[in-house]
């Protein structure tokens, strides 16, 4: 279970993120977090991947406040979770299958293992036969789906993805959420920042609304219009 | 595009918590190779900018291995003019082996002399006959017009200016024709090495600080290049150990090829000045015998050119990472 107890997130000169939020998330379940730009999603996001700490205010996982895991411990932190990114962040030089492979090689698992593991992900996302190409030749939705596979490849108890539909067709971008609905459905916690509204009431699931770092709406699956 | 299963279970692995220590350990090892591999095929892949690092860090470091090989020979010819620090005391003519072995008792008892030798006015004869060009006028002297001579051989710790204390008071002994203190001019020659052995170090040391700010600006520019992928391996979890790996072993090979090259070069100054040296080497009757540098510092120099090319990356990299992180 994810929980935000009070939590704050004041910037270097001033600007404060999120202020005193505080809600649970359980383990297993998918939701998404959404509000106008600027409303502090991102950062909500980037808080649960230690790429900032809160103010003020304590997050745990399953128990455990992030807020003891120093430094050095971060690297292990985000072995645990898979992240999303809107612009993929592919490494551009690399096959779809070595993009996919990083995590695990990071993790140090054997080659042989990798090779299943990655080749298990891409059939997942449906680009098996892509796994020697580079990730330019592909379109902006498949380069999202190898971002998806590398996030899952390691097989995650958090994903957490910031606007993954952001640049997608409607038709790809409900394609994509159903990816993360599957995923969700296989024991993982998925949370998902997005503005895209009408997406999100079409995947009836739980919401969670920001504005100017204040939650403003909890919305369980079946409030969602 | 959407089988049953979650896609590390349909790839029937263990989780990550499961992996044995071996396991690990072979992972660990192959992204080793993986880095090894990697960073030469960087190194490759610009041949020209690779090239021009290595040869600037290669003179550098040939630089003071060229000195080192000068000085080593100036030390070998100052042997070969001087084989020893001797002072040879030349006695009056008429002054008998008696006289001499007395002169002797009293000089040995010196405490910065290790030892007195007193060579006859026959073995003086012997020694000009084995030089060459001097046997056939030898052989027109009707008697031996040599002194007795005493060869005084000073302590090895006996300073300068008590040896040049001790020859005065030689000099004003009663019986000594001429004192030859062949030791002074070698004891200049042995501190003006010694002031090149330190200028030699010291320039060692500038230039190999150079070798490793050369690699650590290397490593620092393909950093900042690969700043993208950096940021994405330290998103998925990637230590600071795994992704400075690459970046170290380019710097071990940096320092391995431009200690490769700097070797080379210093042979190849070995025989640039072995036609020289060998003419050098007839006119002192072949007493001059001038050598390169030995197999070990070969050796050794590229050796210790990867280290530090391993420790400019390893500066470089940490700095860097700690920005990126």
């Amino acid at each position: 279970m994810i929980q935000f107890d009070q939590v704050s997130k004041r910037y270097e000169g001033g600007h404060e993120a999120l202020s005193q939020l505080s809600f649970e998330v359980p383990s297993g379940e998918m939701a998404f977090v959404t509000g106008h730009s600027g409303a502090g999603k991102s950062t909500l996001l980037k808080l649960l991947g230690l790429i900032e700490r809160p103010s003020h205010g304590v997050i745990s996982m399953d128990g455990k406040s992030l807020a003891k895991i120093r430094h050095g411990g971060v690297p292990k932190w985000r072995r645990r979770i898979g992240m999303v990114f809107q612009d993929h962040r592919l490494l551009m030089d690399r096959t779809v299958f070595a993009n996919v492979e990083l995590p695990l090689v990071i993790g140090t698992v054997a080659q042989a293992e990798r090779a299943r593991r990655v080749r298990a992900a891409l059939e997942k996302v449906g680009l098996l036969a892509c796994e020697r190409q580079l990730p330019a030749t592909l379109s902006t939705g498949e380069q999202q789906r190898v971002g998806i596979a590398r996030a899952i490849v390691a097989r995650p108890s958090l994903l957490i993805a910031d606007e993954p539909t952001g640049n997608l067709d409607p038709q790809l971008a409900l394609e994509i959420m159903g990816l993360f609905g599957e995923f969700q459905q296989l024991g993982t916690t998925v949370l998902i920042a997005s503005h895209d509204l009408p997406l999100i009431k079409r995947m009836k699931r739980r919401v969670i609304v920001l504005d100017h770092g204040r939650l403003v709406a909890d919305l369980a699956a079946q409030e969602v219009l | 595009m959407a089988p049953e299963s979650h896609p590390a279970a349909a790839a029937d692995a263990p989780s990550r918590n499961e992996h044995s220590r071996s396991r690990r350990f072979a992972g660990w090892r192959e992204h080793h190779g993986w880095s090894a591999g990697a960073s030469l095929r960087r190194l490759a892949a610009r041949p020209l900018g690779s090239l021009l690092t290595i040869t600037v860090m290669g003179l550098a470091l040939a630089l003071p291995l060229a000195f080192y090989l000068l000085l080593g020979n100036v030390q070998k010819l100052g042997d070969a003019l001087g084989q020893s620090q001797a002072i040879s005391v030349f006695l009056q003519p008429g002054q008998g082996a008696q006289q001499a072995r007395l002169l002797a008792d009293e000089l040995g008892g010196r405490p910065e002399l290790s030892g007195v030798a007193i060579k006859t006015p026959q073995q003086g004869m012997d020694e000009l006959a084995r030089m060459q060009g001097f046997s056939g006028a030898l052989q027109s002297l009707g008697d031996n017009p040599l002194p007795f001579v005493l060869e005084l051989r000073p302590r090895p710790d006996a300073t300068a200016p008590v040896l040049e204390r001790l020859v005065a008071e030689v000099r004003a002994m009663q019986g000594v024709q001429m004192v030859q203190d062949a030791g002074s001019w070698r004891q200049r020659l042995d501190a003006l090495l010694a002031v090149g052995n330190r200028a030699v170090q010291v320039l060692a040391s500038l230039l190999a600080l150079a070798a490793l700010l050369v690699v650590g600006n290397t490593v620092r520019v393909d950093i900042a290049s690969r700043s993208e992928e950096i940021g994405v391996l330290l998103l998925l979890g990637a230590s600071g150990a795994f992704v400075r790996r690459p970046y170290l072993y380019a710097g071990i090979w940096y320092g391995l090829l431009s200690g490769l090259l700097a070797a080379a070069l210093a042979i190849m100054i070995e025989f640039a000045l072995a036609g020289p040296v060998a003419r050098l080497s007839q006119a002192y009757q072949g007493k001059l015998q001038v050598g390169g540098l030995p197999l070990w510092l070969l050796l050794a120099v590229p050796l210790a050119a990867a280290a530090l090319g391993w420790l400019g990356a390893r500066l470089v990299s940490a700095w860097q990472l700690r920005k990126a992180a």
